[in-house]
């Protein structure tokens, strides 16, 4: 049965026909054409289809749209402010973070959430904390130097 | 990877659930998603209904009432490890909330969907197309377990990390359906039977945990050993229990039976005993020889009875440096 429905998406709001057996990941790539947010394992394995919803990072693919329903969604597409990309993204291209890119979406945002939550985070928890994202180029060293550097800068800020 | 269909419903109530829930016995719970959803893809799980209770208000609490401490089904496993009552009070379910798959899953996850998990088999564990090649499974609907290629009973473990946490608290669980409410115990809630390990009558949902306060007069601790440290299920994983004043130790392990067990064995031959060295060996002894692990993973059962001997060594030793202090 399809269900109409209105997922908020960055800040705006989107009406939307679904299935109830449709995941937010299809529905944001398919239906919306948000391909920010990539399809990995599609199985909650790889953190690929990380999203934030309502600031916490959750895995697209084992999420039902209909439950998104009424909550704050950000993608990948909703993190630069005017223009200018997110520090976090800045960092990422800086520091050399980015290979092939697949996995970059869901580092970032899964980054964005650890940093909202724990402010400077030591190496070791923010490696514990991103284990559910994986990179197949393996470039995990640089992904935690980038995000580091900015738990970095709002210290001076400070 | 498309999900199967299903019908959708989000009740606004525990009753409400429950009566869908006996009316139809194909239907299931979800919470966090993050076991059944998996489940669905691999077509190994096709609910008719898809009973969302995340929006039912009151399952999503931790609270202290009367020096026990009580914990809603929806509690998410970051929200119990982060909550520094828990931390301080109960640290063997902060340890086994935190070590849960990724920190993705910590946040999707609840505590009563974790109890509430699917049993594991490598056999059952894989995609359609994997299965394809042989017959279904006892607990696909098959009639042989290929675990031990037997007909009749389906071995799949329990590898739920929150549980043997629980078992070792003595905690018990509400189970609420549209017909009344009962308490029972974690180790009664889970029937040992692979193919439909819990205990449930028609329509019940398992509302909160309850923690008793004499769980907190103990020290207590959670240890698993993974492929993975980081995100992975157990192959072996293990909770400790001890009061140094009472000289009394409870064990319980995860991942090395059809449920989660406790180690009565251990716990009998060390009630009473100041603990130390000497008996330490035969404690470890004693432990390899509970549970019943068959070879479910990767890994074989004489592996797994090592590792649960080599848990129970260094936790007890923990307990030992606690003991002195």
């Amino acid at each position: 049965m399809k269900h109409g429905i209105e997922l908020k998406i960055n800040g705006d709001a989107y009406e939307v026909l679904v299935s109830s057996n449709q995941t937010l990941l299809e529905v944001l790539r398919d239906k919306l054409g948000l391909m920010g947010t990539k399809r990995g394992c599609d199985l909650g394995a790889c953190g690929a289809c990380t999203v934030l919803i309502d600031g916490e990072a959750y895995l697209s693919c084992i999420t039902l749209a209909m439950d998104a329903v009424g909550k704050d969604i950000t993608t990948i597409e909703g993190l630069s402010q005017g223009g200018d990309l997110h520090p976090l993204q800045r960092a990422f291209v800086e520091k050399g973070a980015i290979q092939c890119g697949f996995c970059s979406p869901g580092m970032i945002l899964t980054a964005g959430a650890i940093l909202d939550e724990e402010e400077r985070p030591t190496e070791e928890s923010l490696k514990k904390k991103m284990a559910g994202n994986l990179c197949r180029c393996t470039g995990y060293k640089k992904i935690v130097e980038a995000v580091l550097s900015v738990a970095k800068q709002t210290e001076t800020e400070d | 990877m498309r999900l199967p269909k299903f019908d959708y419903v989000e009740p606004r109530s525990i009753k409400e659930a429950s009566s869908i829930l006996s009316d139809d016995p194909k239907a299931k719970i979800l919470a966090g998603g993050t076991d059944l959803l998996v489940n669905m893809k691999h077509r190994v799980e096709l609910p008719s209904v898809i009973v969302n209770i995340k929006r039912i208000p009151e399952l999503d609490f931790i609270e202290e009432k009367n020096g026990s401490i009580r914990i809603g089904a929806l509690a998410s496993l970051k929200s119990v490890y982060g909550n520094p009552l828990i931390e301080e009070k109960l640290p063997a379910l902060t340890l086994a909330a935190s070590s849960v798959g990724s920190y993705h899953h910590q946040i999707m996850g609840t505590i009563g969907g974790n109890i509430c998990q699917q049993n594991r088999c490598k056999f059952f564990n894989q995609s359609k197309w994997w299965r394809s090649s042989r017959e279904p499974c006892l607990k696909t609907g098959g009639e042989t377990c290929y675990v031990v290629n037997k007909k009749g009973t389906c071995y799949s473990s329990y590898s739920g990390d929150i549980a043997p946490a629980l078992l070792v608290m003595n905690a018990t669980v509400r189970l609420e359906s549209n017909t009344g409410v009962r308490e029972a115990s974690v180790e009664d809630l889970f029937s040992g039977d692979g193919k439909t390990p819990l205990h449930l009558e028609g329509g019940e949902i398992l509302t909160h945990v309850i923690i008793p306060e004499k769980a907190a007069t103990g020290f207590s601790m959670y240890m698993k050993f993974a492929n993975r440290e980081s995100i992975d299920f157990p192959i072996v994983g293990m909770a400790l229990w001890a009061s140094m004043e009472r000289k009394e130790v409870r064990v319980s392990f995860t991942a090395v039976d059809r449920r989660p067990i406790r180690a009565r064995g251990v716990e009998n031959f060390l009630r009473g005993k100041y603990l130390s060295e000497e008996i330490l060996g035969e404690a470890v002894g004693l432990a390899s020889k509970e549970g019943a692990p068959v070879k479910t993973s990767l890994y074989s059962p004489s592996y797994k009875r090592k590792l649960m001997g080599l848990l129970l060594k260094s936790a007890l030793k923990e307990a030992m440096r606690r003991q002195r202090r």
